[in-house]
């Protein structure tokens, strides 16, 4: 595995740990979020210099109108959760518990 | 392939707008759970098909061949979809929507993850799909004993029917999408015919008998169905995997599948 492989693999993991074992706050969710799609356009940028193909060259850049989309998506929710809830500590996410 | 990824990212943000428009606060939880469940299990898959890009340089979703891309692309999807071992969102998310938006995240919303899982199909790992399909049924089974809220035994249910179309995907994708289409016509006539009597507990479905006693049996008769029992249709996918599963020499299977229909069974019955 070539060392740039092994970054963004790095930092895909190390995003998606944060995201699973988020602790107090709802935001540092959405920021995990944000760093694993990160790491995936840097990834896919270096991946479509590699190959030198031009089509391919304009996938980065969905990815990235993309991933803004559904950051905004995660604010707008947040914003909601915070409006009804008060807050946005997980603790007061335990309305639905059978 | 990259449409996939958007089609996919499309439809978690189409459906997040339905599910907070009644403005109640489990509506709103429940849309943040899913989203976040949505979001994550789409950016891995796009993180499987990057490293299998970078390791065998194919790019194409239907030729992923190195086995680590593979098992966590099946992974990714089955959290889409609510199989176990992810299967926890599913209960809560759905007991926080109403019974239409219910409707359309268990039906509608499966059908994209699974043209996906069909297409990756041939190249998958045997043991994983068998372990997940298991751990769905038993699950499916035992978690929907304890329920009184109608919402969260649909959300056992669908774990369950999930558990049982994963199973025959590595032998004959066609019973796979032949059970996703008998399960997902049940599932739409126990939702419609719960709004119908606007039942959300087991107690209220009692009342039904008394006042439109044709709806009454239909919802006995489409629980049954989806329970499995012959000779109505429901029965029809059950049988032919276990004929498959037998076919290729996996009795044990066949045996704890038929044990676990049994259990989910038992909770339709009440």
């Amino acid at each position: 595995m070539t060392p740039t492989h092994f970054s963004f693999t790095s930092a895909f993991i190390l995003g998606l740990m944060g995201l699973a074992f988020h602790r107090t706050h709802l935001l540092s969710t959405l920021l995990c979020l944000e760093g694993m799609m990160l790491s995936l356009f840097i990834a896919l940028s270096l991946w479509s210099l590699q190959l030198n193909v031009i089509p391919f060259s304009t996938t980065p850049m969905i990815l990235l109108a993309f991933s803004a989309c559904e950051a905004s998506t995660g604010l707008a929710l947040l914003v909601a959760t915070a409006r009804t809830h008060g807050t946005d500590h997980l603790q007061s996410l335990n309305l639905l518990q059978c | 392939r990259f449409l996939a990824w958007m089609g996919l990212e499309i439809s978690t943000m189409a459906i997040i707008p339905l599910m907070t428009q009644q403005h109640h606060p489990r509506a709103e939880e429940a849309a943040t759970k899913y989203f976040l469940t949505q979001a994550t299990a789409a950016a891995m898959i796009l993180f499987a098909s990057l490293t299998n890009a970078w390791l065998t340089g194919e790019w194409n979703i239907s030729q992923i061949s190195h086995p680590l891309s593979v098992t966590l692309t099946i992974l990714a999807l089955a959290l889409k979809i609510g199989l176990a071992p992810m299967h926890f969102w599913l209960p809560e998310v759905l007991q926080g929507l109403n019974l239409t938006t219910g409707l359309i995240l268990s039906t509608w919303q499966k059908l994209a993850p699974f043209a996906l899982i069909y297409q990756i199909a041939p190249n998958t790992n045997q043991t994983l799909l068998i372990t997940l399909g298991i751990m769905s049924a038993l699950i499916g089974g035992w978690g929907g004993l304890n329920q009184t809220q109608l919402r969260k035994i649909l959300a056992y249910s669908s774990i369950a029917h999930l558990g049982w179309m994963i199973i025959i995907l590595h032998f004959l994708p066609n019973l796979t999408l032949l059970n996703l289409t008998l399960y997902i016509l049940m599932t739409s006539t126990m939702f419609l015919s719960f709004k119908l009597s606007m039942a959300t507990k087991v107690n209220s479905l009692a009342t039904t008998w008394s006042k439109t006693p044709p709806l009454a049996a239909l919802t006995m008769l489409s629980l049954l169905s989806l329970g499995g029992l012959p000779p109505l249709t429901g029965f029809m996918p059950k049988w032919l995997i276990l004929q498959e599963l037998t076919k290729q020499n996996l009795p044990i299977t066949a045996t704890i599948m038929a044990m676990t229909a049994l259990l989910s069974l038992f909770f339709y019955l009440r």
